[in-house]
């Protein structure tokens, strides 16, 4: 016969260690954290080694060392630095990326409109687009467009439309516009023009809101930001006085000791810390009390006090110059803008260089003063926009049939013309579902410039691998590509997931 | 009110005359002819797959028929976009899943086709929206969104967002299918205000307390033909078609 026993204090009896959550916890994560230390420094160790034994030798020295290469093409085609040499190399990359991003997103955007298009014909070319490029690995398509711009004729003085704009198999060269020396005072209309473009956007959308009628708040705002532009265009120099102002708070940085910068930045800090800590703890309160803090929060609030600490550590031990540092440039900063924003400059706001053809040697080349993109530059941008497109044109596709029936049916059923069911009802739903795939999209591309080397073209990759063969460097220039690649790609994950937050719907 | 009397006093809504209507092979309508007049409630019975809906979706043409003809409030429906246009502003629908648009609040919902489509100003889009939030019974829940709601909280926005067009039809395709039972009620007393206050509706259901008590008529579909037509009291009392028989006697 079972016997029922009484309920005995089992509450206090506490559980071998083992069996303790919370210690078992503890132990994993430190567990885990050791493991991590022992591989990381097992790895350097054999690699440091292993590269002693070989004769390799890592460090950074040769950014500051004259490289004794030719690049391509970029900001600066004989770079007196090998951090200058990648340096240009990142700017091509940039360069490639974000063109091919803009290039790849409008692309895809109409191939996946056409392919859901009724129009027969629109509708199956789109299919063959997508079908056919997305098929093609990169690295074919890219050689295959090098390929074939090759054959465009060779650079003469008269190739091209009368030194506007040159073509040949060197590539293409258009104006070049830079800033010139009106820009600065051109930019403070800029700025006036647009706080009044703001104003005509805010009042055309008000009228609209009161009478209902179409009142295109958008063109209004543009067309005043544009009557702004042309008109300072000539009388910007009246803005000439703006730099005596920043001459003087020049001066007047430039006066404030550097005990009082101390201690301002000091106590900033810790009204920060303070602040952020005391918000915590109040977003943490409930109506019943204060909440139980997890470890993580206590972490939270103990990292912020230490922070706030390591600032005073910095501020007055390891760098005491910090402050004159901090003093000198920014007084140097506003006497740059004196100079930039001064009366002496009283030029146009831009101007343009035409391309030029010249001729060292037997042949002729493009001269510096055009914008010039070569054929590798085309051959992938081409590829990389082509290959992404095919792939953003199944995303639009996918999102906007993600788009529940029923929600167009509605629209319609209200009265809603195609358009504006698309824009307000179809669109921000579909956006939602493209956008973390379109993230990934983007950084495909980017990585995917990286092939650039295939066809010669000065990218981060190309000029990297050029640099370490110089120098024998080679893995500091690994480092160096993969801190590169993984900034973009956090800058463009930041940039998509700032847009997904946005759109995101609220559910209950 | 008795049928009769709405047919020779009132002018005629929606005019059907032998609609044919297709799905590929499968033939959804089968002549359907049919007169509504103006402040006349239709409710529209049958087995499921008898083209009930199909033919309530003919009306404003999110479905296109492809023989006979169909007139609403004089308009005859073809391939013409504006003509289109003109009669869905103004034959309001209540969906089945509600179909709110998840995006937008409650609010925006309601004001988004008046704003659109009858360039409302904004004020009064949203006077307009809170009044019949009000007559629906949740003016409290304008600010939020759809996805915060109850089933039949999101059935009553739907029908404040068609009204807010102010429509001289409104047509309900099975409005309380997708509900609880607890919140069929308060859908149906809306509809039931609706029909007091002298609303043309043609309503597709399977609640038959509202059929009984609320239509001036009843139409019973089967295999995409109208079997029979009546008032009420004829049809749950002295239905003539062995069909109808049928059906009513699994029903009730």
């Amino acid at each position: 016969m079972i016997q029922e026993t009484p309920p005995q204090n089992y509450h206090h009896q506490k559980p071998p260690f083992y069996r303790d959550a919370i210690v078992v916890k503890w132990l994993f994560q430190l567990g885990a954290l050791a493991l991590v230390v022992f591989s990381l420094w097992f790895l350097a160790s054999q690699a440091r080694d292993n590269l002693a034994a070989r004769d390799i030798s890592t460090g950074f020295d040769f950014l500051s060392v004259d490289p004794g290469i030719n690049l391509s093409e970029g900001i600066d085609t004989r770079p007196a630095t090998g951090g200058r040499a990648l340096w240009v190399g990142m700017v091509n990359t940039i360069r490639l990326a974000t063109a091919g991003i803009l290039a790849a997103t409008i692309l895809g955007l109409l191939v996946g409109l056409a392919r859901l298009s009724n129009n027969w014909v629109v509708n199956k070319l789109g299919s063959v687009f997508v079908e056919t490029l997305r098929n093609i690995p990169l690295l074919v398509q890219i050689i295959l467009y090098g390929a074939i711009l090759a054959n465009l004729g060779d650079l003469s003085y008269d190739s091209g439309w009368d030194n506007w704009v040159i073509w040949s198999n060197k590539g293409l060269s258009i104006p070049r516009v830079f800033i010139a020396d009106g820009f600065y005072q051109w930019a403070i209309f800029m700025l006036i023009g647009s706080v009044a473009a703001r104003w005509a956007y805010k009042s055309r959308q008000r009228q609209h809101d009161e009478t209902g009628r179409d009142t295109y708040p958008w063109i209004a705002s543009l067309g005043v930001l544009g009557a702004f532009a042309v008109i300072g265009w000539f009388i910007h120099p009246i803005f000439g006085w703006v730099g005596g102002i920043f001459g003087a708070i020049g001066d007047g940085i430039s006066k404030i000791p550097e005990e009082v910068l101390q201690a301002a930045l000091s106590i900033i800090a810790v009204l920060l810390a303070g602040n952020w800590i005391r918000n915590f703890l109040r977003s943490r309160r409930t109506p019943g009390g204060s909440a139980q803090l997890t470890d993580d929060d206590k972490f939270r609030v103990i990292f912020s006090g230490v922070s706030a600490g390591l600032v005073i550590v910095v501020v007055y031990v390891v760098w005491p110059g910090l402050s004159s540092w901090m003093i000198n440039s920014s007084s140097d900063l506003f006497g740059v803008l004196d100079d930039k924003f001064g009366n002496g400059r009283s030029g146009g706001p831009f101007g343009a260089d035409r391309p030029e053809v010249i001729k060292t040697g037997m042949f002729e080349k493009y001269g510096p003063s055009g914008l010039t993109m070569s054929i590798g530059f085309a051959a992938v941008f081409f590829g990389v926009v082509f290959y992404t497109a095919a792939f953003i044109a199944e995303i639009v596709r996918g999102g906007i049939l993600a788009v529940p029936k029923g929600q167009i049916e509605a629209a319609n059923s209200l009265g809603m013309k195609r358009s504006a069911a698309l824009r307000t009802v179809i669109l921000p739903q579909a956006l939602r579902v493209m956008m973390p795939p379109l993230g990934n999209q983007y950084l495909n591309l980017t990585k995917n410039t990286s092939l650039a080397i295939a066809v010669g073209f000065s990218d981060l990759v190309q000029v990297g691998q050029t640099v370490g063969n110089q120098t024998g460097k080679n893995l500091s220039v690994f480092a160096i590509w993969m801190l590169f690649y993984l900034a973009c790609s956090l800058t463009i994950s930041v940039v998509v997931n700032f847009f997904n937050v946005r759109l995101r719907i609220v559910e209950r | 009110m008795s049928a009769e009397t709405a047919h020779t006093t009132r002018p005629d809504m929606i005019v059907c005359e032998n609609v044919d209507k297709w799905f590929g092979d499968f033939q959804a309508l089968k002549g359907v002819t049919a007169t509504i007049a103006e402040q006349e409630v239709v409710v529209v019975l049958g087995p499921s797959g008898s083209g009930k809906s199909t033919w309530i979706r003919c009306i404003n043409r999110l479905e296109a028929h492809e023989k006979g003809t169909i007139v609403v409030d004089g308009v005859e429906l073809t391939n013409d976009l504006r003509n289109i246009e003109k009669i869905r502003s103004e034959v309001g629908m209540v969906f089945q899943q509600f179909n709110l648009f998840p995006h937008i609040t409650v609010l925006d919902n309601v004001t988004l086709a008046p704003k659109w489509v009858r360039k409302m100003p904004k004020a009064e889009a949203e006077n307009k929206a809170k009044e019949l939030l009000e007559m629906v019974g949740i003016p409290e829940q304008a600010s939020k969104y759809p996805g915060q709601l109850s089933g039949g909280q999101q059935q009553r926005v739907a029908i404040a967002r068609a009204l807010a067009m102010e429509p001289r039809i409104m047509l309900f395709d099975e409005p309380t299918s997708a509900l609880d039972p607890e919140m069929i009620k308060e859908v149906l007393d809306v509809m039931r205000d609706l029909a007091l206050g002298g609303m043309t509706m043609m309503v597709v259901t399977h609640e038959m307390g509202f059929a009984r008590e609320v239509a001036d008529r009843i139409f019973f579909l089967e295999s995409g033909e109208i079997v029979e037509e009546g008032t009420p009291e004829h049809f749950f009392t002295n239905p003539t078609e062995d069909r109808t028989k049928l059906f009513l006697s699994q029903i009730l």
